[in-house]
Parts: C-alpha cells; structure tokens; sequence
C-alpha cells in the first residue's frame, strides 16, 4: 500500500463528504428560500403538469438559452450531453459487475470526450472573444471551464494516447468504496485527472457550478400561472394587514 | 458567515473519521470484500528475466496497442513476428481448466474475458481468430 493510495483514497473521502454534505445544504437552502411573489414568466403553463415539462425542457433542452443565442446554446448543449455519455461510460469504475448498457455506451463514451472537448473550447473562446462576455467574467469562470479541460483531456489521453492500467484503477475505485484499499496505478496522466475531479467536486458546492441543481429552483420557471385563481399571499402579509383590529368597548 | 461555520464544522468531523479509518486501512488488508478478476496463469514465462513479452506494467496497459499494431503490420505491410500475435497469446495464456476443456471466450473464466468483463471492454478479436489455443490436443 504506497503513499498515492492512501492520499487519493483520503482524498476521495473527503470530496464527496464535502460534494454530499455541501450540495444538500444548498438544495435545502434553495427549497427553504421564500419566493415572495407569483412571478411566472408569461406565457407559463396553468397546470403543475404543464410546470414539470416547462422545467424538463429548460434542464434537458436548454429552452430559453436556445431562444436567446442559438450558438451559445450549441456549444453548451454540445458539451453538457456529451458530459453525460462520458460520465455514464465511468460507471464502469464504480459498478462491480457492468450491465449490457454500461458495456454498450463505452464507444459513444469514448469518442463522446471529443465532443465535450469541442464544446468546452467553444465556451471559453466566446468568453475571451466577445467582449461583453469578456467584461462581465472573472476569474472563477475561466477557471471552471480551464479545470474542465484538464479533466477531458487528461482523460482523452489516457483513452487513446497513453494507457493507465484500469483494471488495477478499477480495483482502487472499488476498494475505496468497499473500505478495503487497493494499489492505485501511479501513471502521472492518471494522478492528474483524479486530482482535477478530486478538485471539483470539492469547489462544486461554493462555485457557479450550483447551476444544476439550481436550475430548479427558478422561480421564473417552476410556477404556475395560477394568480386569477389562487390567492397568494405572505404569511407575514395576512397577520400585519388582516387581522382584525382588538375590540375595544 | 453561518454557511462556512457548518462546512468546516463538517470537516472537520470529517477528517476526523478519515484518520481513524486510515489509521485501520493501513494495515494490510485482504479481506477479499473487493472484486478482482483472476486470470488463469500463463502456461510458462516468456524468459528468466520476464513473465511476459513485454514487462508486466508494460503489458497490462498497452497489451490492445500492440496487437493492434502488430495487426497493421501484418496485414498492411506484411512483417509477420511472433513477438505480438494474438496467436502467440493465445496459446500460452488461453489454459485448460480442471475438466481438461478450453475455457469458452464468452464466460470470465478465459483469460481474456476475465479482465474484459470487469472493465465493460467489447472487443471483436475472437470473431475470426480463435479463441484459444492451436496446438494438437493430446
């Protein structure tokens, strides 16, 4: 048991303490969040149905960016669907026995890295490039984008030009989640990836990263256009101005 | 303010299982609770000096590079070595199991397959080659 295991074993535990334990606390500072006022962007849909597809087609389909800037919309949807064919490709690592669809997304998964590559390219040339873009980023948004592109292609690296030995790294991921350490390969390329996924899964929770879960909680988006047909009104609201006055005789 | 007084409380509690964890796992552990294939041994090593032909952090990483490209050596260019055919693998590495029978290439006890099932690998060597050894059968 060398010294990388044990580090990187470490490590993982805390990350995804920090990645668990810090996105549930956000979660449930969104949920807990008042959103004061009816505020639907109109046209919104008049059912909760209607709600749930406005939302899915906001998370899936990216609506209102593709509404807004079709360019923008293809390099973002290019690189977050090929992020997950590419994350799905992974659950070979964590899953003891893969299934047939784990074994049947690996070549999509592979070539999939290109694709997430491209997308992510794209996104930091219109950052550099456009300058109103250019004038409202700082440096964590060139940095999410720039830890994005170590982890694809320190990772496309080792799917097509220099080979880790992933049976033994398999064998790690697994004893890591079995409390039952096994040796890492030390192959520099494979040390970096890790460490660059190790990187953001602890930023995940305090970055602009939060935008998935939060894409949720837009209240723009996530409520019904119910205002002629429901009352809504503040708790607070109710007792400061609707209760009636004390009796005095 | 309250955000960051919770998180670090958190990891600190964290660590603090970590060490103690650590300090357990750093014994030498082979409670077997982590899955591992097992491929059937070789049948003898390649030399004094190695077990296979190339060294074994060597091979286990780059083993589909080079019968790719002993592949395309072959077949485009018509150097035929042995030092990389599939062949060669084969007829060391494929064994017979107990009963005296080749191990089917679709079940994990072959020694290709036994890695290959464990890593979600589809490979389509076996299609046309045989998956196991040419030599007489006694």
């Amino acid at each position: 048991m060398g010294f990388w295991t044990a580090f990187y074993a470490i490590l993982f535990y805390i990350a995804t303490l920090i990645f668990v334990g810090g996105l549930a606390y956000k979660i449930y500072q969104y949920a807990t969040t008042p959103a004061p006022f009816s505020v639907p962007t109109m046209p919104a849909p008049l059912t909760t149905g209607g709600v749930i597809l406005r939302v899915l087609s906001e998370v899936i389909l990216f609506k209102s960016l593709f509404r807004s800037n079709k360019w923008i919309w293809l390099f973002g949807m290019l690189f977050h669907g090929a992020l997950w064919v590419v994350l799905f490709r992974h659950l070979r690592y964590f899953v003891a026995e893969p299934g047939a669809l784990i074994v049947l997304i690996q070549p999509f998964g592979k070539y999939g890295s290109f694709v997430m590559f491209f997308g992510l390219l794209g996104l930091l040339v219109r950052r550099i490039v456009v300058e109103r873009i250019r004038y409202i980023s700082s440096p964590s948004d060139y940095l999410m984008l720039i830890l994005l592109l170590v982890i694809g292609g320190s990772g496309t690296m080792m799917s097509f030009v220099t080979h880790t030995d992933i049976v033994q790294f398999k064998a790690f991921m697994l004893g890591v989640m079995y409390f039952d350490w096994q040796r890492i390969p030390t192959d520099g390329i494979l040390l970096l990836h890790l460490a660059s996924v190790i990187l953001l899964m602890i930023i995940f929770p305090f970055s602009k990263l939060l935008h998935a879960p939060g894409v949720f909680f837009s209240p723009s988006r996530n409520q019904v256009d119910n205002a002629r047909e429901k009352r809504h009104v503040a708790p607070w609201a109710i007792e400061k101005f609707e209760t009636p006055p004390p009796v005095v005789d | 303010m309250k955000v960051r007084l919770k998180l670090s409380t958190l990891g600190k509690l964290g660590i603090g299982l970590l060490l103690s964890l650590a300090v357990s796992a750093a014994e030498p552990t082979s409670s077997g609770r982590v899955p591992i294939p097992k491929p059937p041994k070789a049948k003898e090593p390649f030399s004094a000096e190695q077990p296979c032909v190339e060294p074994i952090d060597d091979i286990r990483r780059n083993h589909g590079h080079y019968l790719k490209h002993h592949r395309d050596d072959t077949v485009h260019s018509g150097v035929r070595t042995t030092k990389h055919s599939l062949e060669a693998c084969i007829n060391c590495h494929v064994t017979k199991d107990a009963a005296g029978n080749y191990p089917s290439i679709k079940t994990g006890e072959h020694f290709c397959r036994s890695c290959h099932i464990y890593a979600a690998v589809t490979i389509d060597c076996f299609q046309c080659h045989a998956s196991r050894s040419n030599e007489p059968s006694q």
